[in-house]
């Protein structure tokens, strides 16, 4: 799969606590982004259903209906995850691809997120909002750097509560 | 996410092999990178420190690596390092980037080295060592400090 972007942060915790929140917290640290909306109806709220392979990354619309963005690949705890992201305009021949790897760096958690597969998505398809190829990849990977910046800051919440937990 | 407000971007004619050996040479980290419908590199950013540098190709009749112009640079970037800047240069010099100036200590107070990546960027590379007045560092440079030191 060709035509992708990749991002990577380093967040400040251990790679299977950055794995939980990533998974379990979706649908706190997820922020969606109306040029890349799912559906029509979209926004609603992420989640992954199940918790190892064979679960699904769907997205909870206000409506009450279930979207799947896509089928999980991997589900390797606290290193490395993959599954499918379709938009509801797709076309059955295009996907694309996330694939997120947690590896520890001192006492931090670089995560990498590449998304691929945007070759099979047609520059003149309304997903694409006719940008140029580079601007529309160029757009996508800003939004994954937001996202990301998100998930550390919900790591660091999610660390403060569990120490206030720990405390009591 | 917080940018500084100057970036420099750097033009490579292998910018993917300039990922891995600035890597492997300086400790930069990926940070981004988007390649186009036919696998190439189109945009790439690397992280270090609190700043970033822009990876990319010759992307236009105007841009070039040193590589293509008979290693002339137009402009280098000044790498500031709080750490052990001897360990620094042998981690380049490991990663196959030559050494043109080995670690020195500086009038300024500084400890610098200068190297040249295998696409023959030149790179410094500063550590401050010791606080230096402007006295001593006039006394010692002959040069006169007209403004700007801390």
């Amino acid at each position: 799969m060709t035509s992708k972007v990749l991002v990577a942060l380093r967040i400040k915790a251990a790679p299977l606590r950055v794995f939980e929140v990533f998974t379990a917290d979706i649908g706190a640290w997820w922020k969606p982004n109306a040029l890349f909306s799912f559906t029509p109806r979209s926004p609603g709220v992420l989640a992954f259903e199940g918790v190892s392979e064979w679960s699904r990354l769907v997205e909870r619309l206000p409506s009450g209906k279930v979207f799947e963005i896509g089928p999980v690949r991997v589900w390797d705890p606290g290193r490395r995850l993959v599954f499918g992201w379709r938009q509801a305009s797709f076309a059955p021949d295009m996907d694309t691809e996330v694939e997120v790897r947690f590896e520890p760096v001192g006492d931090e958690t670089r995560v990498t997120v590449e998304h691929r597969g945007w070759d099979t998505v047609p520059i003149e398809h309304v997903a694409r909002h006719r940008f140029p190829d580079t601007v529309f990849l160029q757009r996508h990977a800003e939004w994954w750097r937001a996202l990301l910046t998100n998930l550390a800051s919900r790591t660091a919440m999610d660390i403060k509560g569990s120490a206030r937990e720990g405390d009591a | 996410m917080q940018r500084a407000a100057l970036t420099s971007a750097l033009c490579y004619r292998d910018a993917k092999a300039a990922l891995n050996f600035l890597e492997a040479a300086f400790g930069f980290e990926l940070t981004m990178l988007i390649e186009d419908n036919d696998g190439k590199l189109a945009h790439a950013e690397m992280g270090f420190g609190d700043s970033l540098i822009m990876i990319g190709n010759e992307w236009s009749q105007m841009h070039k690596s040193p590589a293509s112009i008979d290693g002339f640079n137009t402009q280098t970037v000044h790498i500031h390092l709080d750490a052990d800047i001897d360990a620094h240069c042998e981690r380049a010099r490991a990663a196959g980037f030559e050494i043109l100036m080995e670690p020195e200590d500086q009038f300024y107070g500084d400890r610098t080295y200068r190297c040249r990546d295998p696409e023959g960027h030149f790179w410094t590379v500063g550590a401050p060592i010791r606080s230096v007045s402007v006295d001593e560092a006039e006394a010692t440079s002959g040069l006169k400090v007209v403004k700007g030191w801390a």
